[in-house]
């Protein structure tokens, strides 16, 4: 009736296994995906992020002249498909993972951005770093219509070909 | 490669000895075609009984799932796709029915398949299709959810549903005037669990005379979420449907969108899609093996159980970045490679799992208490196992051999060879058993796969959509047999179709919990692996004293092990 007992042997072997985080290090392994950091100034606001993002952590909004791109790391799912998916490399995974806290306010990370305004229309359209961006990329590109939003650059660009509409 | 060929032979004739039984509806049947070992059969409504018999007659057939679809802005019509698998012939047979949208009846086969209840229930709930000559009640929907509202069809967007749908807790919260109100609701429909349930056991004396089972307390409308989401973002949001074998969920869902579209994932991929796999099965079965024993009131061994689990968890972490909800598929592959390195380290722990796992069952399963308890308890007949058309452990516990891996192989299954345990007495220990046996089973096979890894890719460089193109993905889970059916739209799934394993081993408690002692009922429960949470309570009713307590459910099992001291 005591075969249960048998337990006793292996338990006494194995010791204590509960480690005294967290005056002890962590367990975690060298694969181990936590919070994702944004580097500002690789970051050129493209937004490729917020579209993969699963749980949408990641959005961008628009404030008056600065695009905002913001990480909530509450609805975060340490899935890093984000740092995969920037073409610029901004984002990398940490192993940051202690991220409890009484302010709400310290869930949010923001990357703030100059926005363009078309001169024609008076839309914001772009971040400045992505134009740049752009610009530098594409070679010949029309630099004369860079500064226009996506509708008013192609009237522009209808005008010089056909004449005045209308 | 000359079993190969035989192989395809006899698929060959397995199906056409079905398409002649279907074929004699002539007019009524609109057309058959086969594509990746899919056999689409189009039928007429009003003929779906009969084929729905001549389907259930034969051996070796089963009831996989049924999806209902809204298809009125394709063609005018709903559609109902039951699909039927056979045993070892690696072929799905879809059963294609139209239900025009000014009449939306079709009649029911569930007389015929027991296992086609829920599945008519929730297409009934979700999309307002009305079978004929049944009861038809709510099972998926809440009480106080809209009249008339199918959420479901088309017309109703997720936003306009959250819209329509307020529970009238947050009502109440208004009215006593309490700003910023967090809703818990508390008591048996537990909301932490990804399967809550709630059995109302019917008890004379100390036997159990029969068992009611009401779910879906919270139905979290998964199926239309994916429906907004892009295909490589579904993976993750699958992944959630449980927290034990989310795993199987997103493999299950690429599978079928992989099938779908015809996308050859690359054989290393498939190879680590194997090996997570079985590395989930190992955690899940250890959990589970944990929880039987704590449910008998041996605790040491559930604690020693846990902490051979806990390497395998961090194993997990190191292989693919993360301890649960992994992370790591996406359409087309997989998202982390392994290496030499890890392979190693993964061989290590395997070892010493399989060593420390052999000596605990040893020790726990030969204990006299244990035995008592698990021998003869909630027996579940074979041929209720196969009239229900359950999977997993639980049919497998029932000597219906029925295993994905090797029936459907997927992934690198085929690569491999293993054992599929299987124990014919239906009770609590040979459930028990069949889960014991594949621990070891899981370690044997993950050795050959880890030895096997070939080199090259992890994923596809890119795939393209083709919409309205029906795919079909199912994964062993450790549970049984997960299958996702799907038909792919331009951006994002345009009906995505998930069944779990509990969703078909569920109905088959009531049968199991029938004659046996209350002491029994926990345990028996947990003995399909439904995630049963320790912190569900029973509460218990002294009419004759008008006096009600609730007690822990674990105080039931005790109740049982002290007896036989």
């Amino acid at each position: 009736m005591v075969k249960f007992l048998k337990i006793l042997p292996i338990a006494i072997k194995t010791g204590t296994v509960t480690i005294k985080y967290p005056y002890q290090e962590p367990l975690i392994t060298e694969s181990f995906r936590g919070a994702i950091e944004i580097d500002p100034n690789k970051c050129v606001g493209c937004g490729a992020c917020t579209r993969i993002c699963p749980p949408k952590a990641l959005t961008m909004t628009i404030e008056s002249n600065t695009i905002i791109l913001k990480y909530f790391v509450g609805r975060c799912i340490f899935c890093g498909m984000c740092a995969d998916t920037c073409p610029e490399k901004a984002i990398s995974i940490t192993k940051e993972f202690e991220l409890a806290t009484g302010n709400i306010f310290d869930l949010y990370a923001d990357v703030e951005h100059e926005v363009k305004t078309c001169p024609i229309c008076g839309k914001t359209f772009i971040t400045r770093k992505l134009s740049d961006k752009i610009i530098s990329k594409v070679p010949d590109i029309p630099l004369e219509t860079m500064d226009l939003c996506p509708d008013c650059r192609r009237k522009e660009t209808l005008k010089k070909f056909i004449g005045v509409p209308e | 490669m000359s079993s190969a060929i035989a192989n395809s032979i006899q698929l060959l004739m397995e199906v056409s000895s079905i398409i002649s039984k279907v074929i004699e509806f002539n007019e009524k049947v609109f057309g058959i075609e086969q594509r990746n070992g899919i056999v689409r059969i189009k039928i007429h409504r009003d003929v779906l009984p009969y084929v729905a018999q001549k389907l259930a007659t034969t051996k070796g057939i089963y009831m996989r799932t049924m999806m209902a679809s809204d298809e009125r802005d394709l063609e005018g019509v709903y559609r109902l796709y039951y699909l039927f698998g056979i045993d070892r012939e690696h072929i799905n047979i879809v059963l294609e029915v139209a239900v025009p949208q000014e009449d939306p009846k079709v009649p029911t086969i569930v007389d015929i398949i027991k296992a086609a209840d829920w599945y008519e229930l929730e297409a009934h709930d979700m999309l307002g299709i009305e079978f004929i000559d049944r009861r038809l009640y709510r099972l998926v929907l809440p009480e106080d959810w809209p009249e008339k509202v199918y959420p479901l069809r088309k017309e109703y967007s997720v936003q306009d549903l959250m819209k329509l749908y307020r529970p009238k807790a947050v009502e109440y919260a208004k009215e006593i005037g309490a700003e910023n109100i967090v809703v818990i609701p508390i008591g048996p429909y537990h909301p932490a669990l990804h399967e809550p349930e709630f059995f109302e056991v019917y008890v004379s004396g100390e036997r159990v005379i029969d068992a009611k089972y009401v779910g879906f307390m919270v139905h979290r409308g998964i199926e239309k979420l994916g429906e907004n989401m892009k295909y490589d973002q579904v993976p993750f949001l699958a992944e959630r449907i449980c927290g034990i074998c989310g795993f199987v969920h997103s493999t299950s869902y690429c599978q079928a969108v992989e099938s779908a579209l015809n996308t050859d994932v690359p054989e290393r991929a498939q190879f680590i899609r194997s090996i997570i796999l079985e590395i989930e099965r190992i955690h899940s079965h250890l959990l589970w093996f944990g929880v039987a024993l704590h449910l008998l009131g041996y605790d040491t061994g559930f604690m020693h159980s846990w902490r051979i689990r806990e390497q395998v968890m961090v194993l997990a972490e190191l292989l693919t970045g993360s301890r649960k909800t992994y992370g790591i598929n996406v359409v087309g592959g997989v998202r982390r490679d392994i290496d030499n390195d890890k392979i190693r380290k993964a061989i290590e722990v395997l070892k010493n799992v399989e060593d420390e796992f052999k000596k605990l069952v040893e020790i726990s399963i030969n204990i006299p208490q244990v035995i008592a308890r698990l021998k003869g308890t909630g027996v579940l007949p074979l041929g209720e196992a196969i009239a229900l058309s359950l999977v997993g452990p639980t049919a497998r516990g029932s000597g219906l051999d029925r295993d994905v891996r090797r029936d459907y192989p997927y992934a690198a299954y085929r690569y491999i060879s293993f054992r599929v345990p299987t124990y014919s007495e239906g009770d609590n220990l040979a459930r028990t058993l069949v889960r014991v046996d594949e621990v070891f089973e899981s370690i044997n096979m993950l050795y050959q796969l880890l030895d096997k890894v070939p080199s090259g890719e992890i994923r596809v460089e890119s795939w393209t959509v083709e919409p309205y193109r029906l795919g079909v993905g199912s994964v062993e889970a450790p549970r049984g047999e997960v299958i996702h059916v799907l038909l792919t739209g331009r951006y994002s799934p345009y009906r995505w179709r998930v069944r779990a394993p509990t969703y078909q081993n569920l109905p088959a408690v009531s049968i199991m919990l029938k004659g046996v002692d209350l002491a029994d009922v926990p345990l028996t429960i947990a003995s399909i692996d439904p995630c049963f949470s320790c912190t569900d309570r029973a509460i218990v009713i002294d009419i004759g004293r008008s006096v009600i307590k609730t007690i822990p459910i674990e105080f039931l099992s005790l109740k049982g092990s002290k007896a036989i001291r």
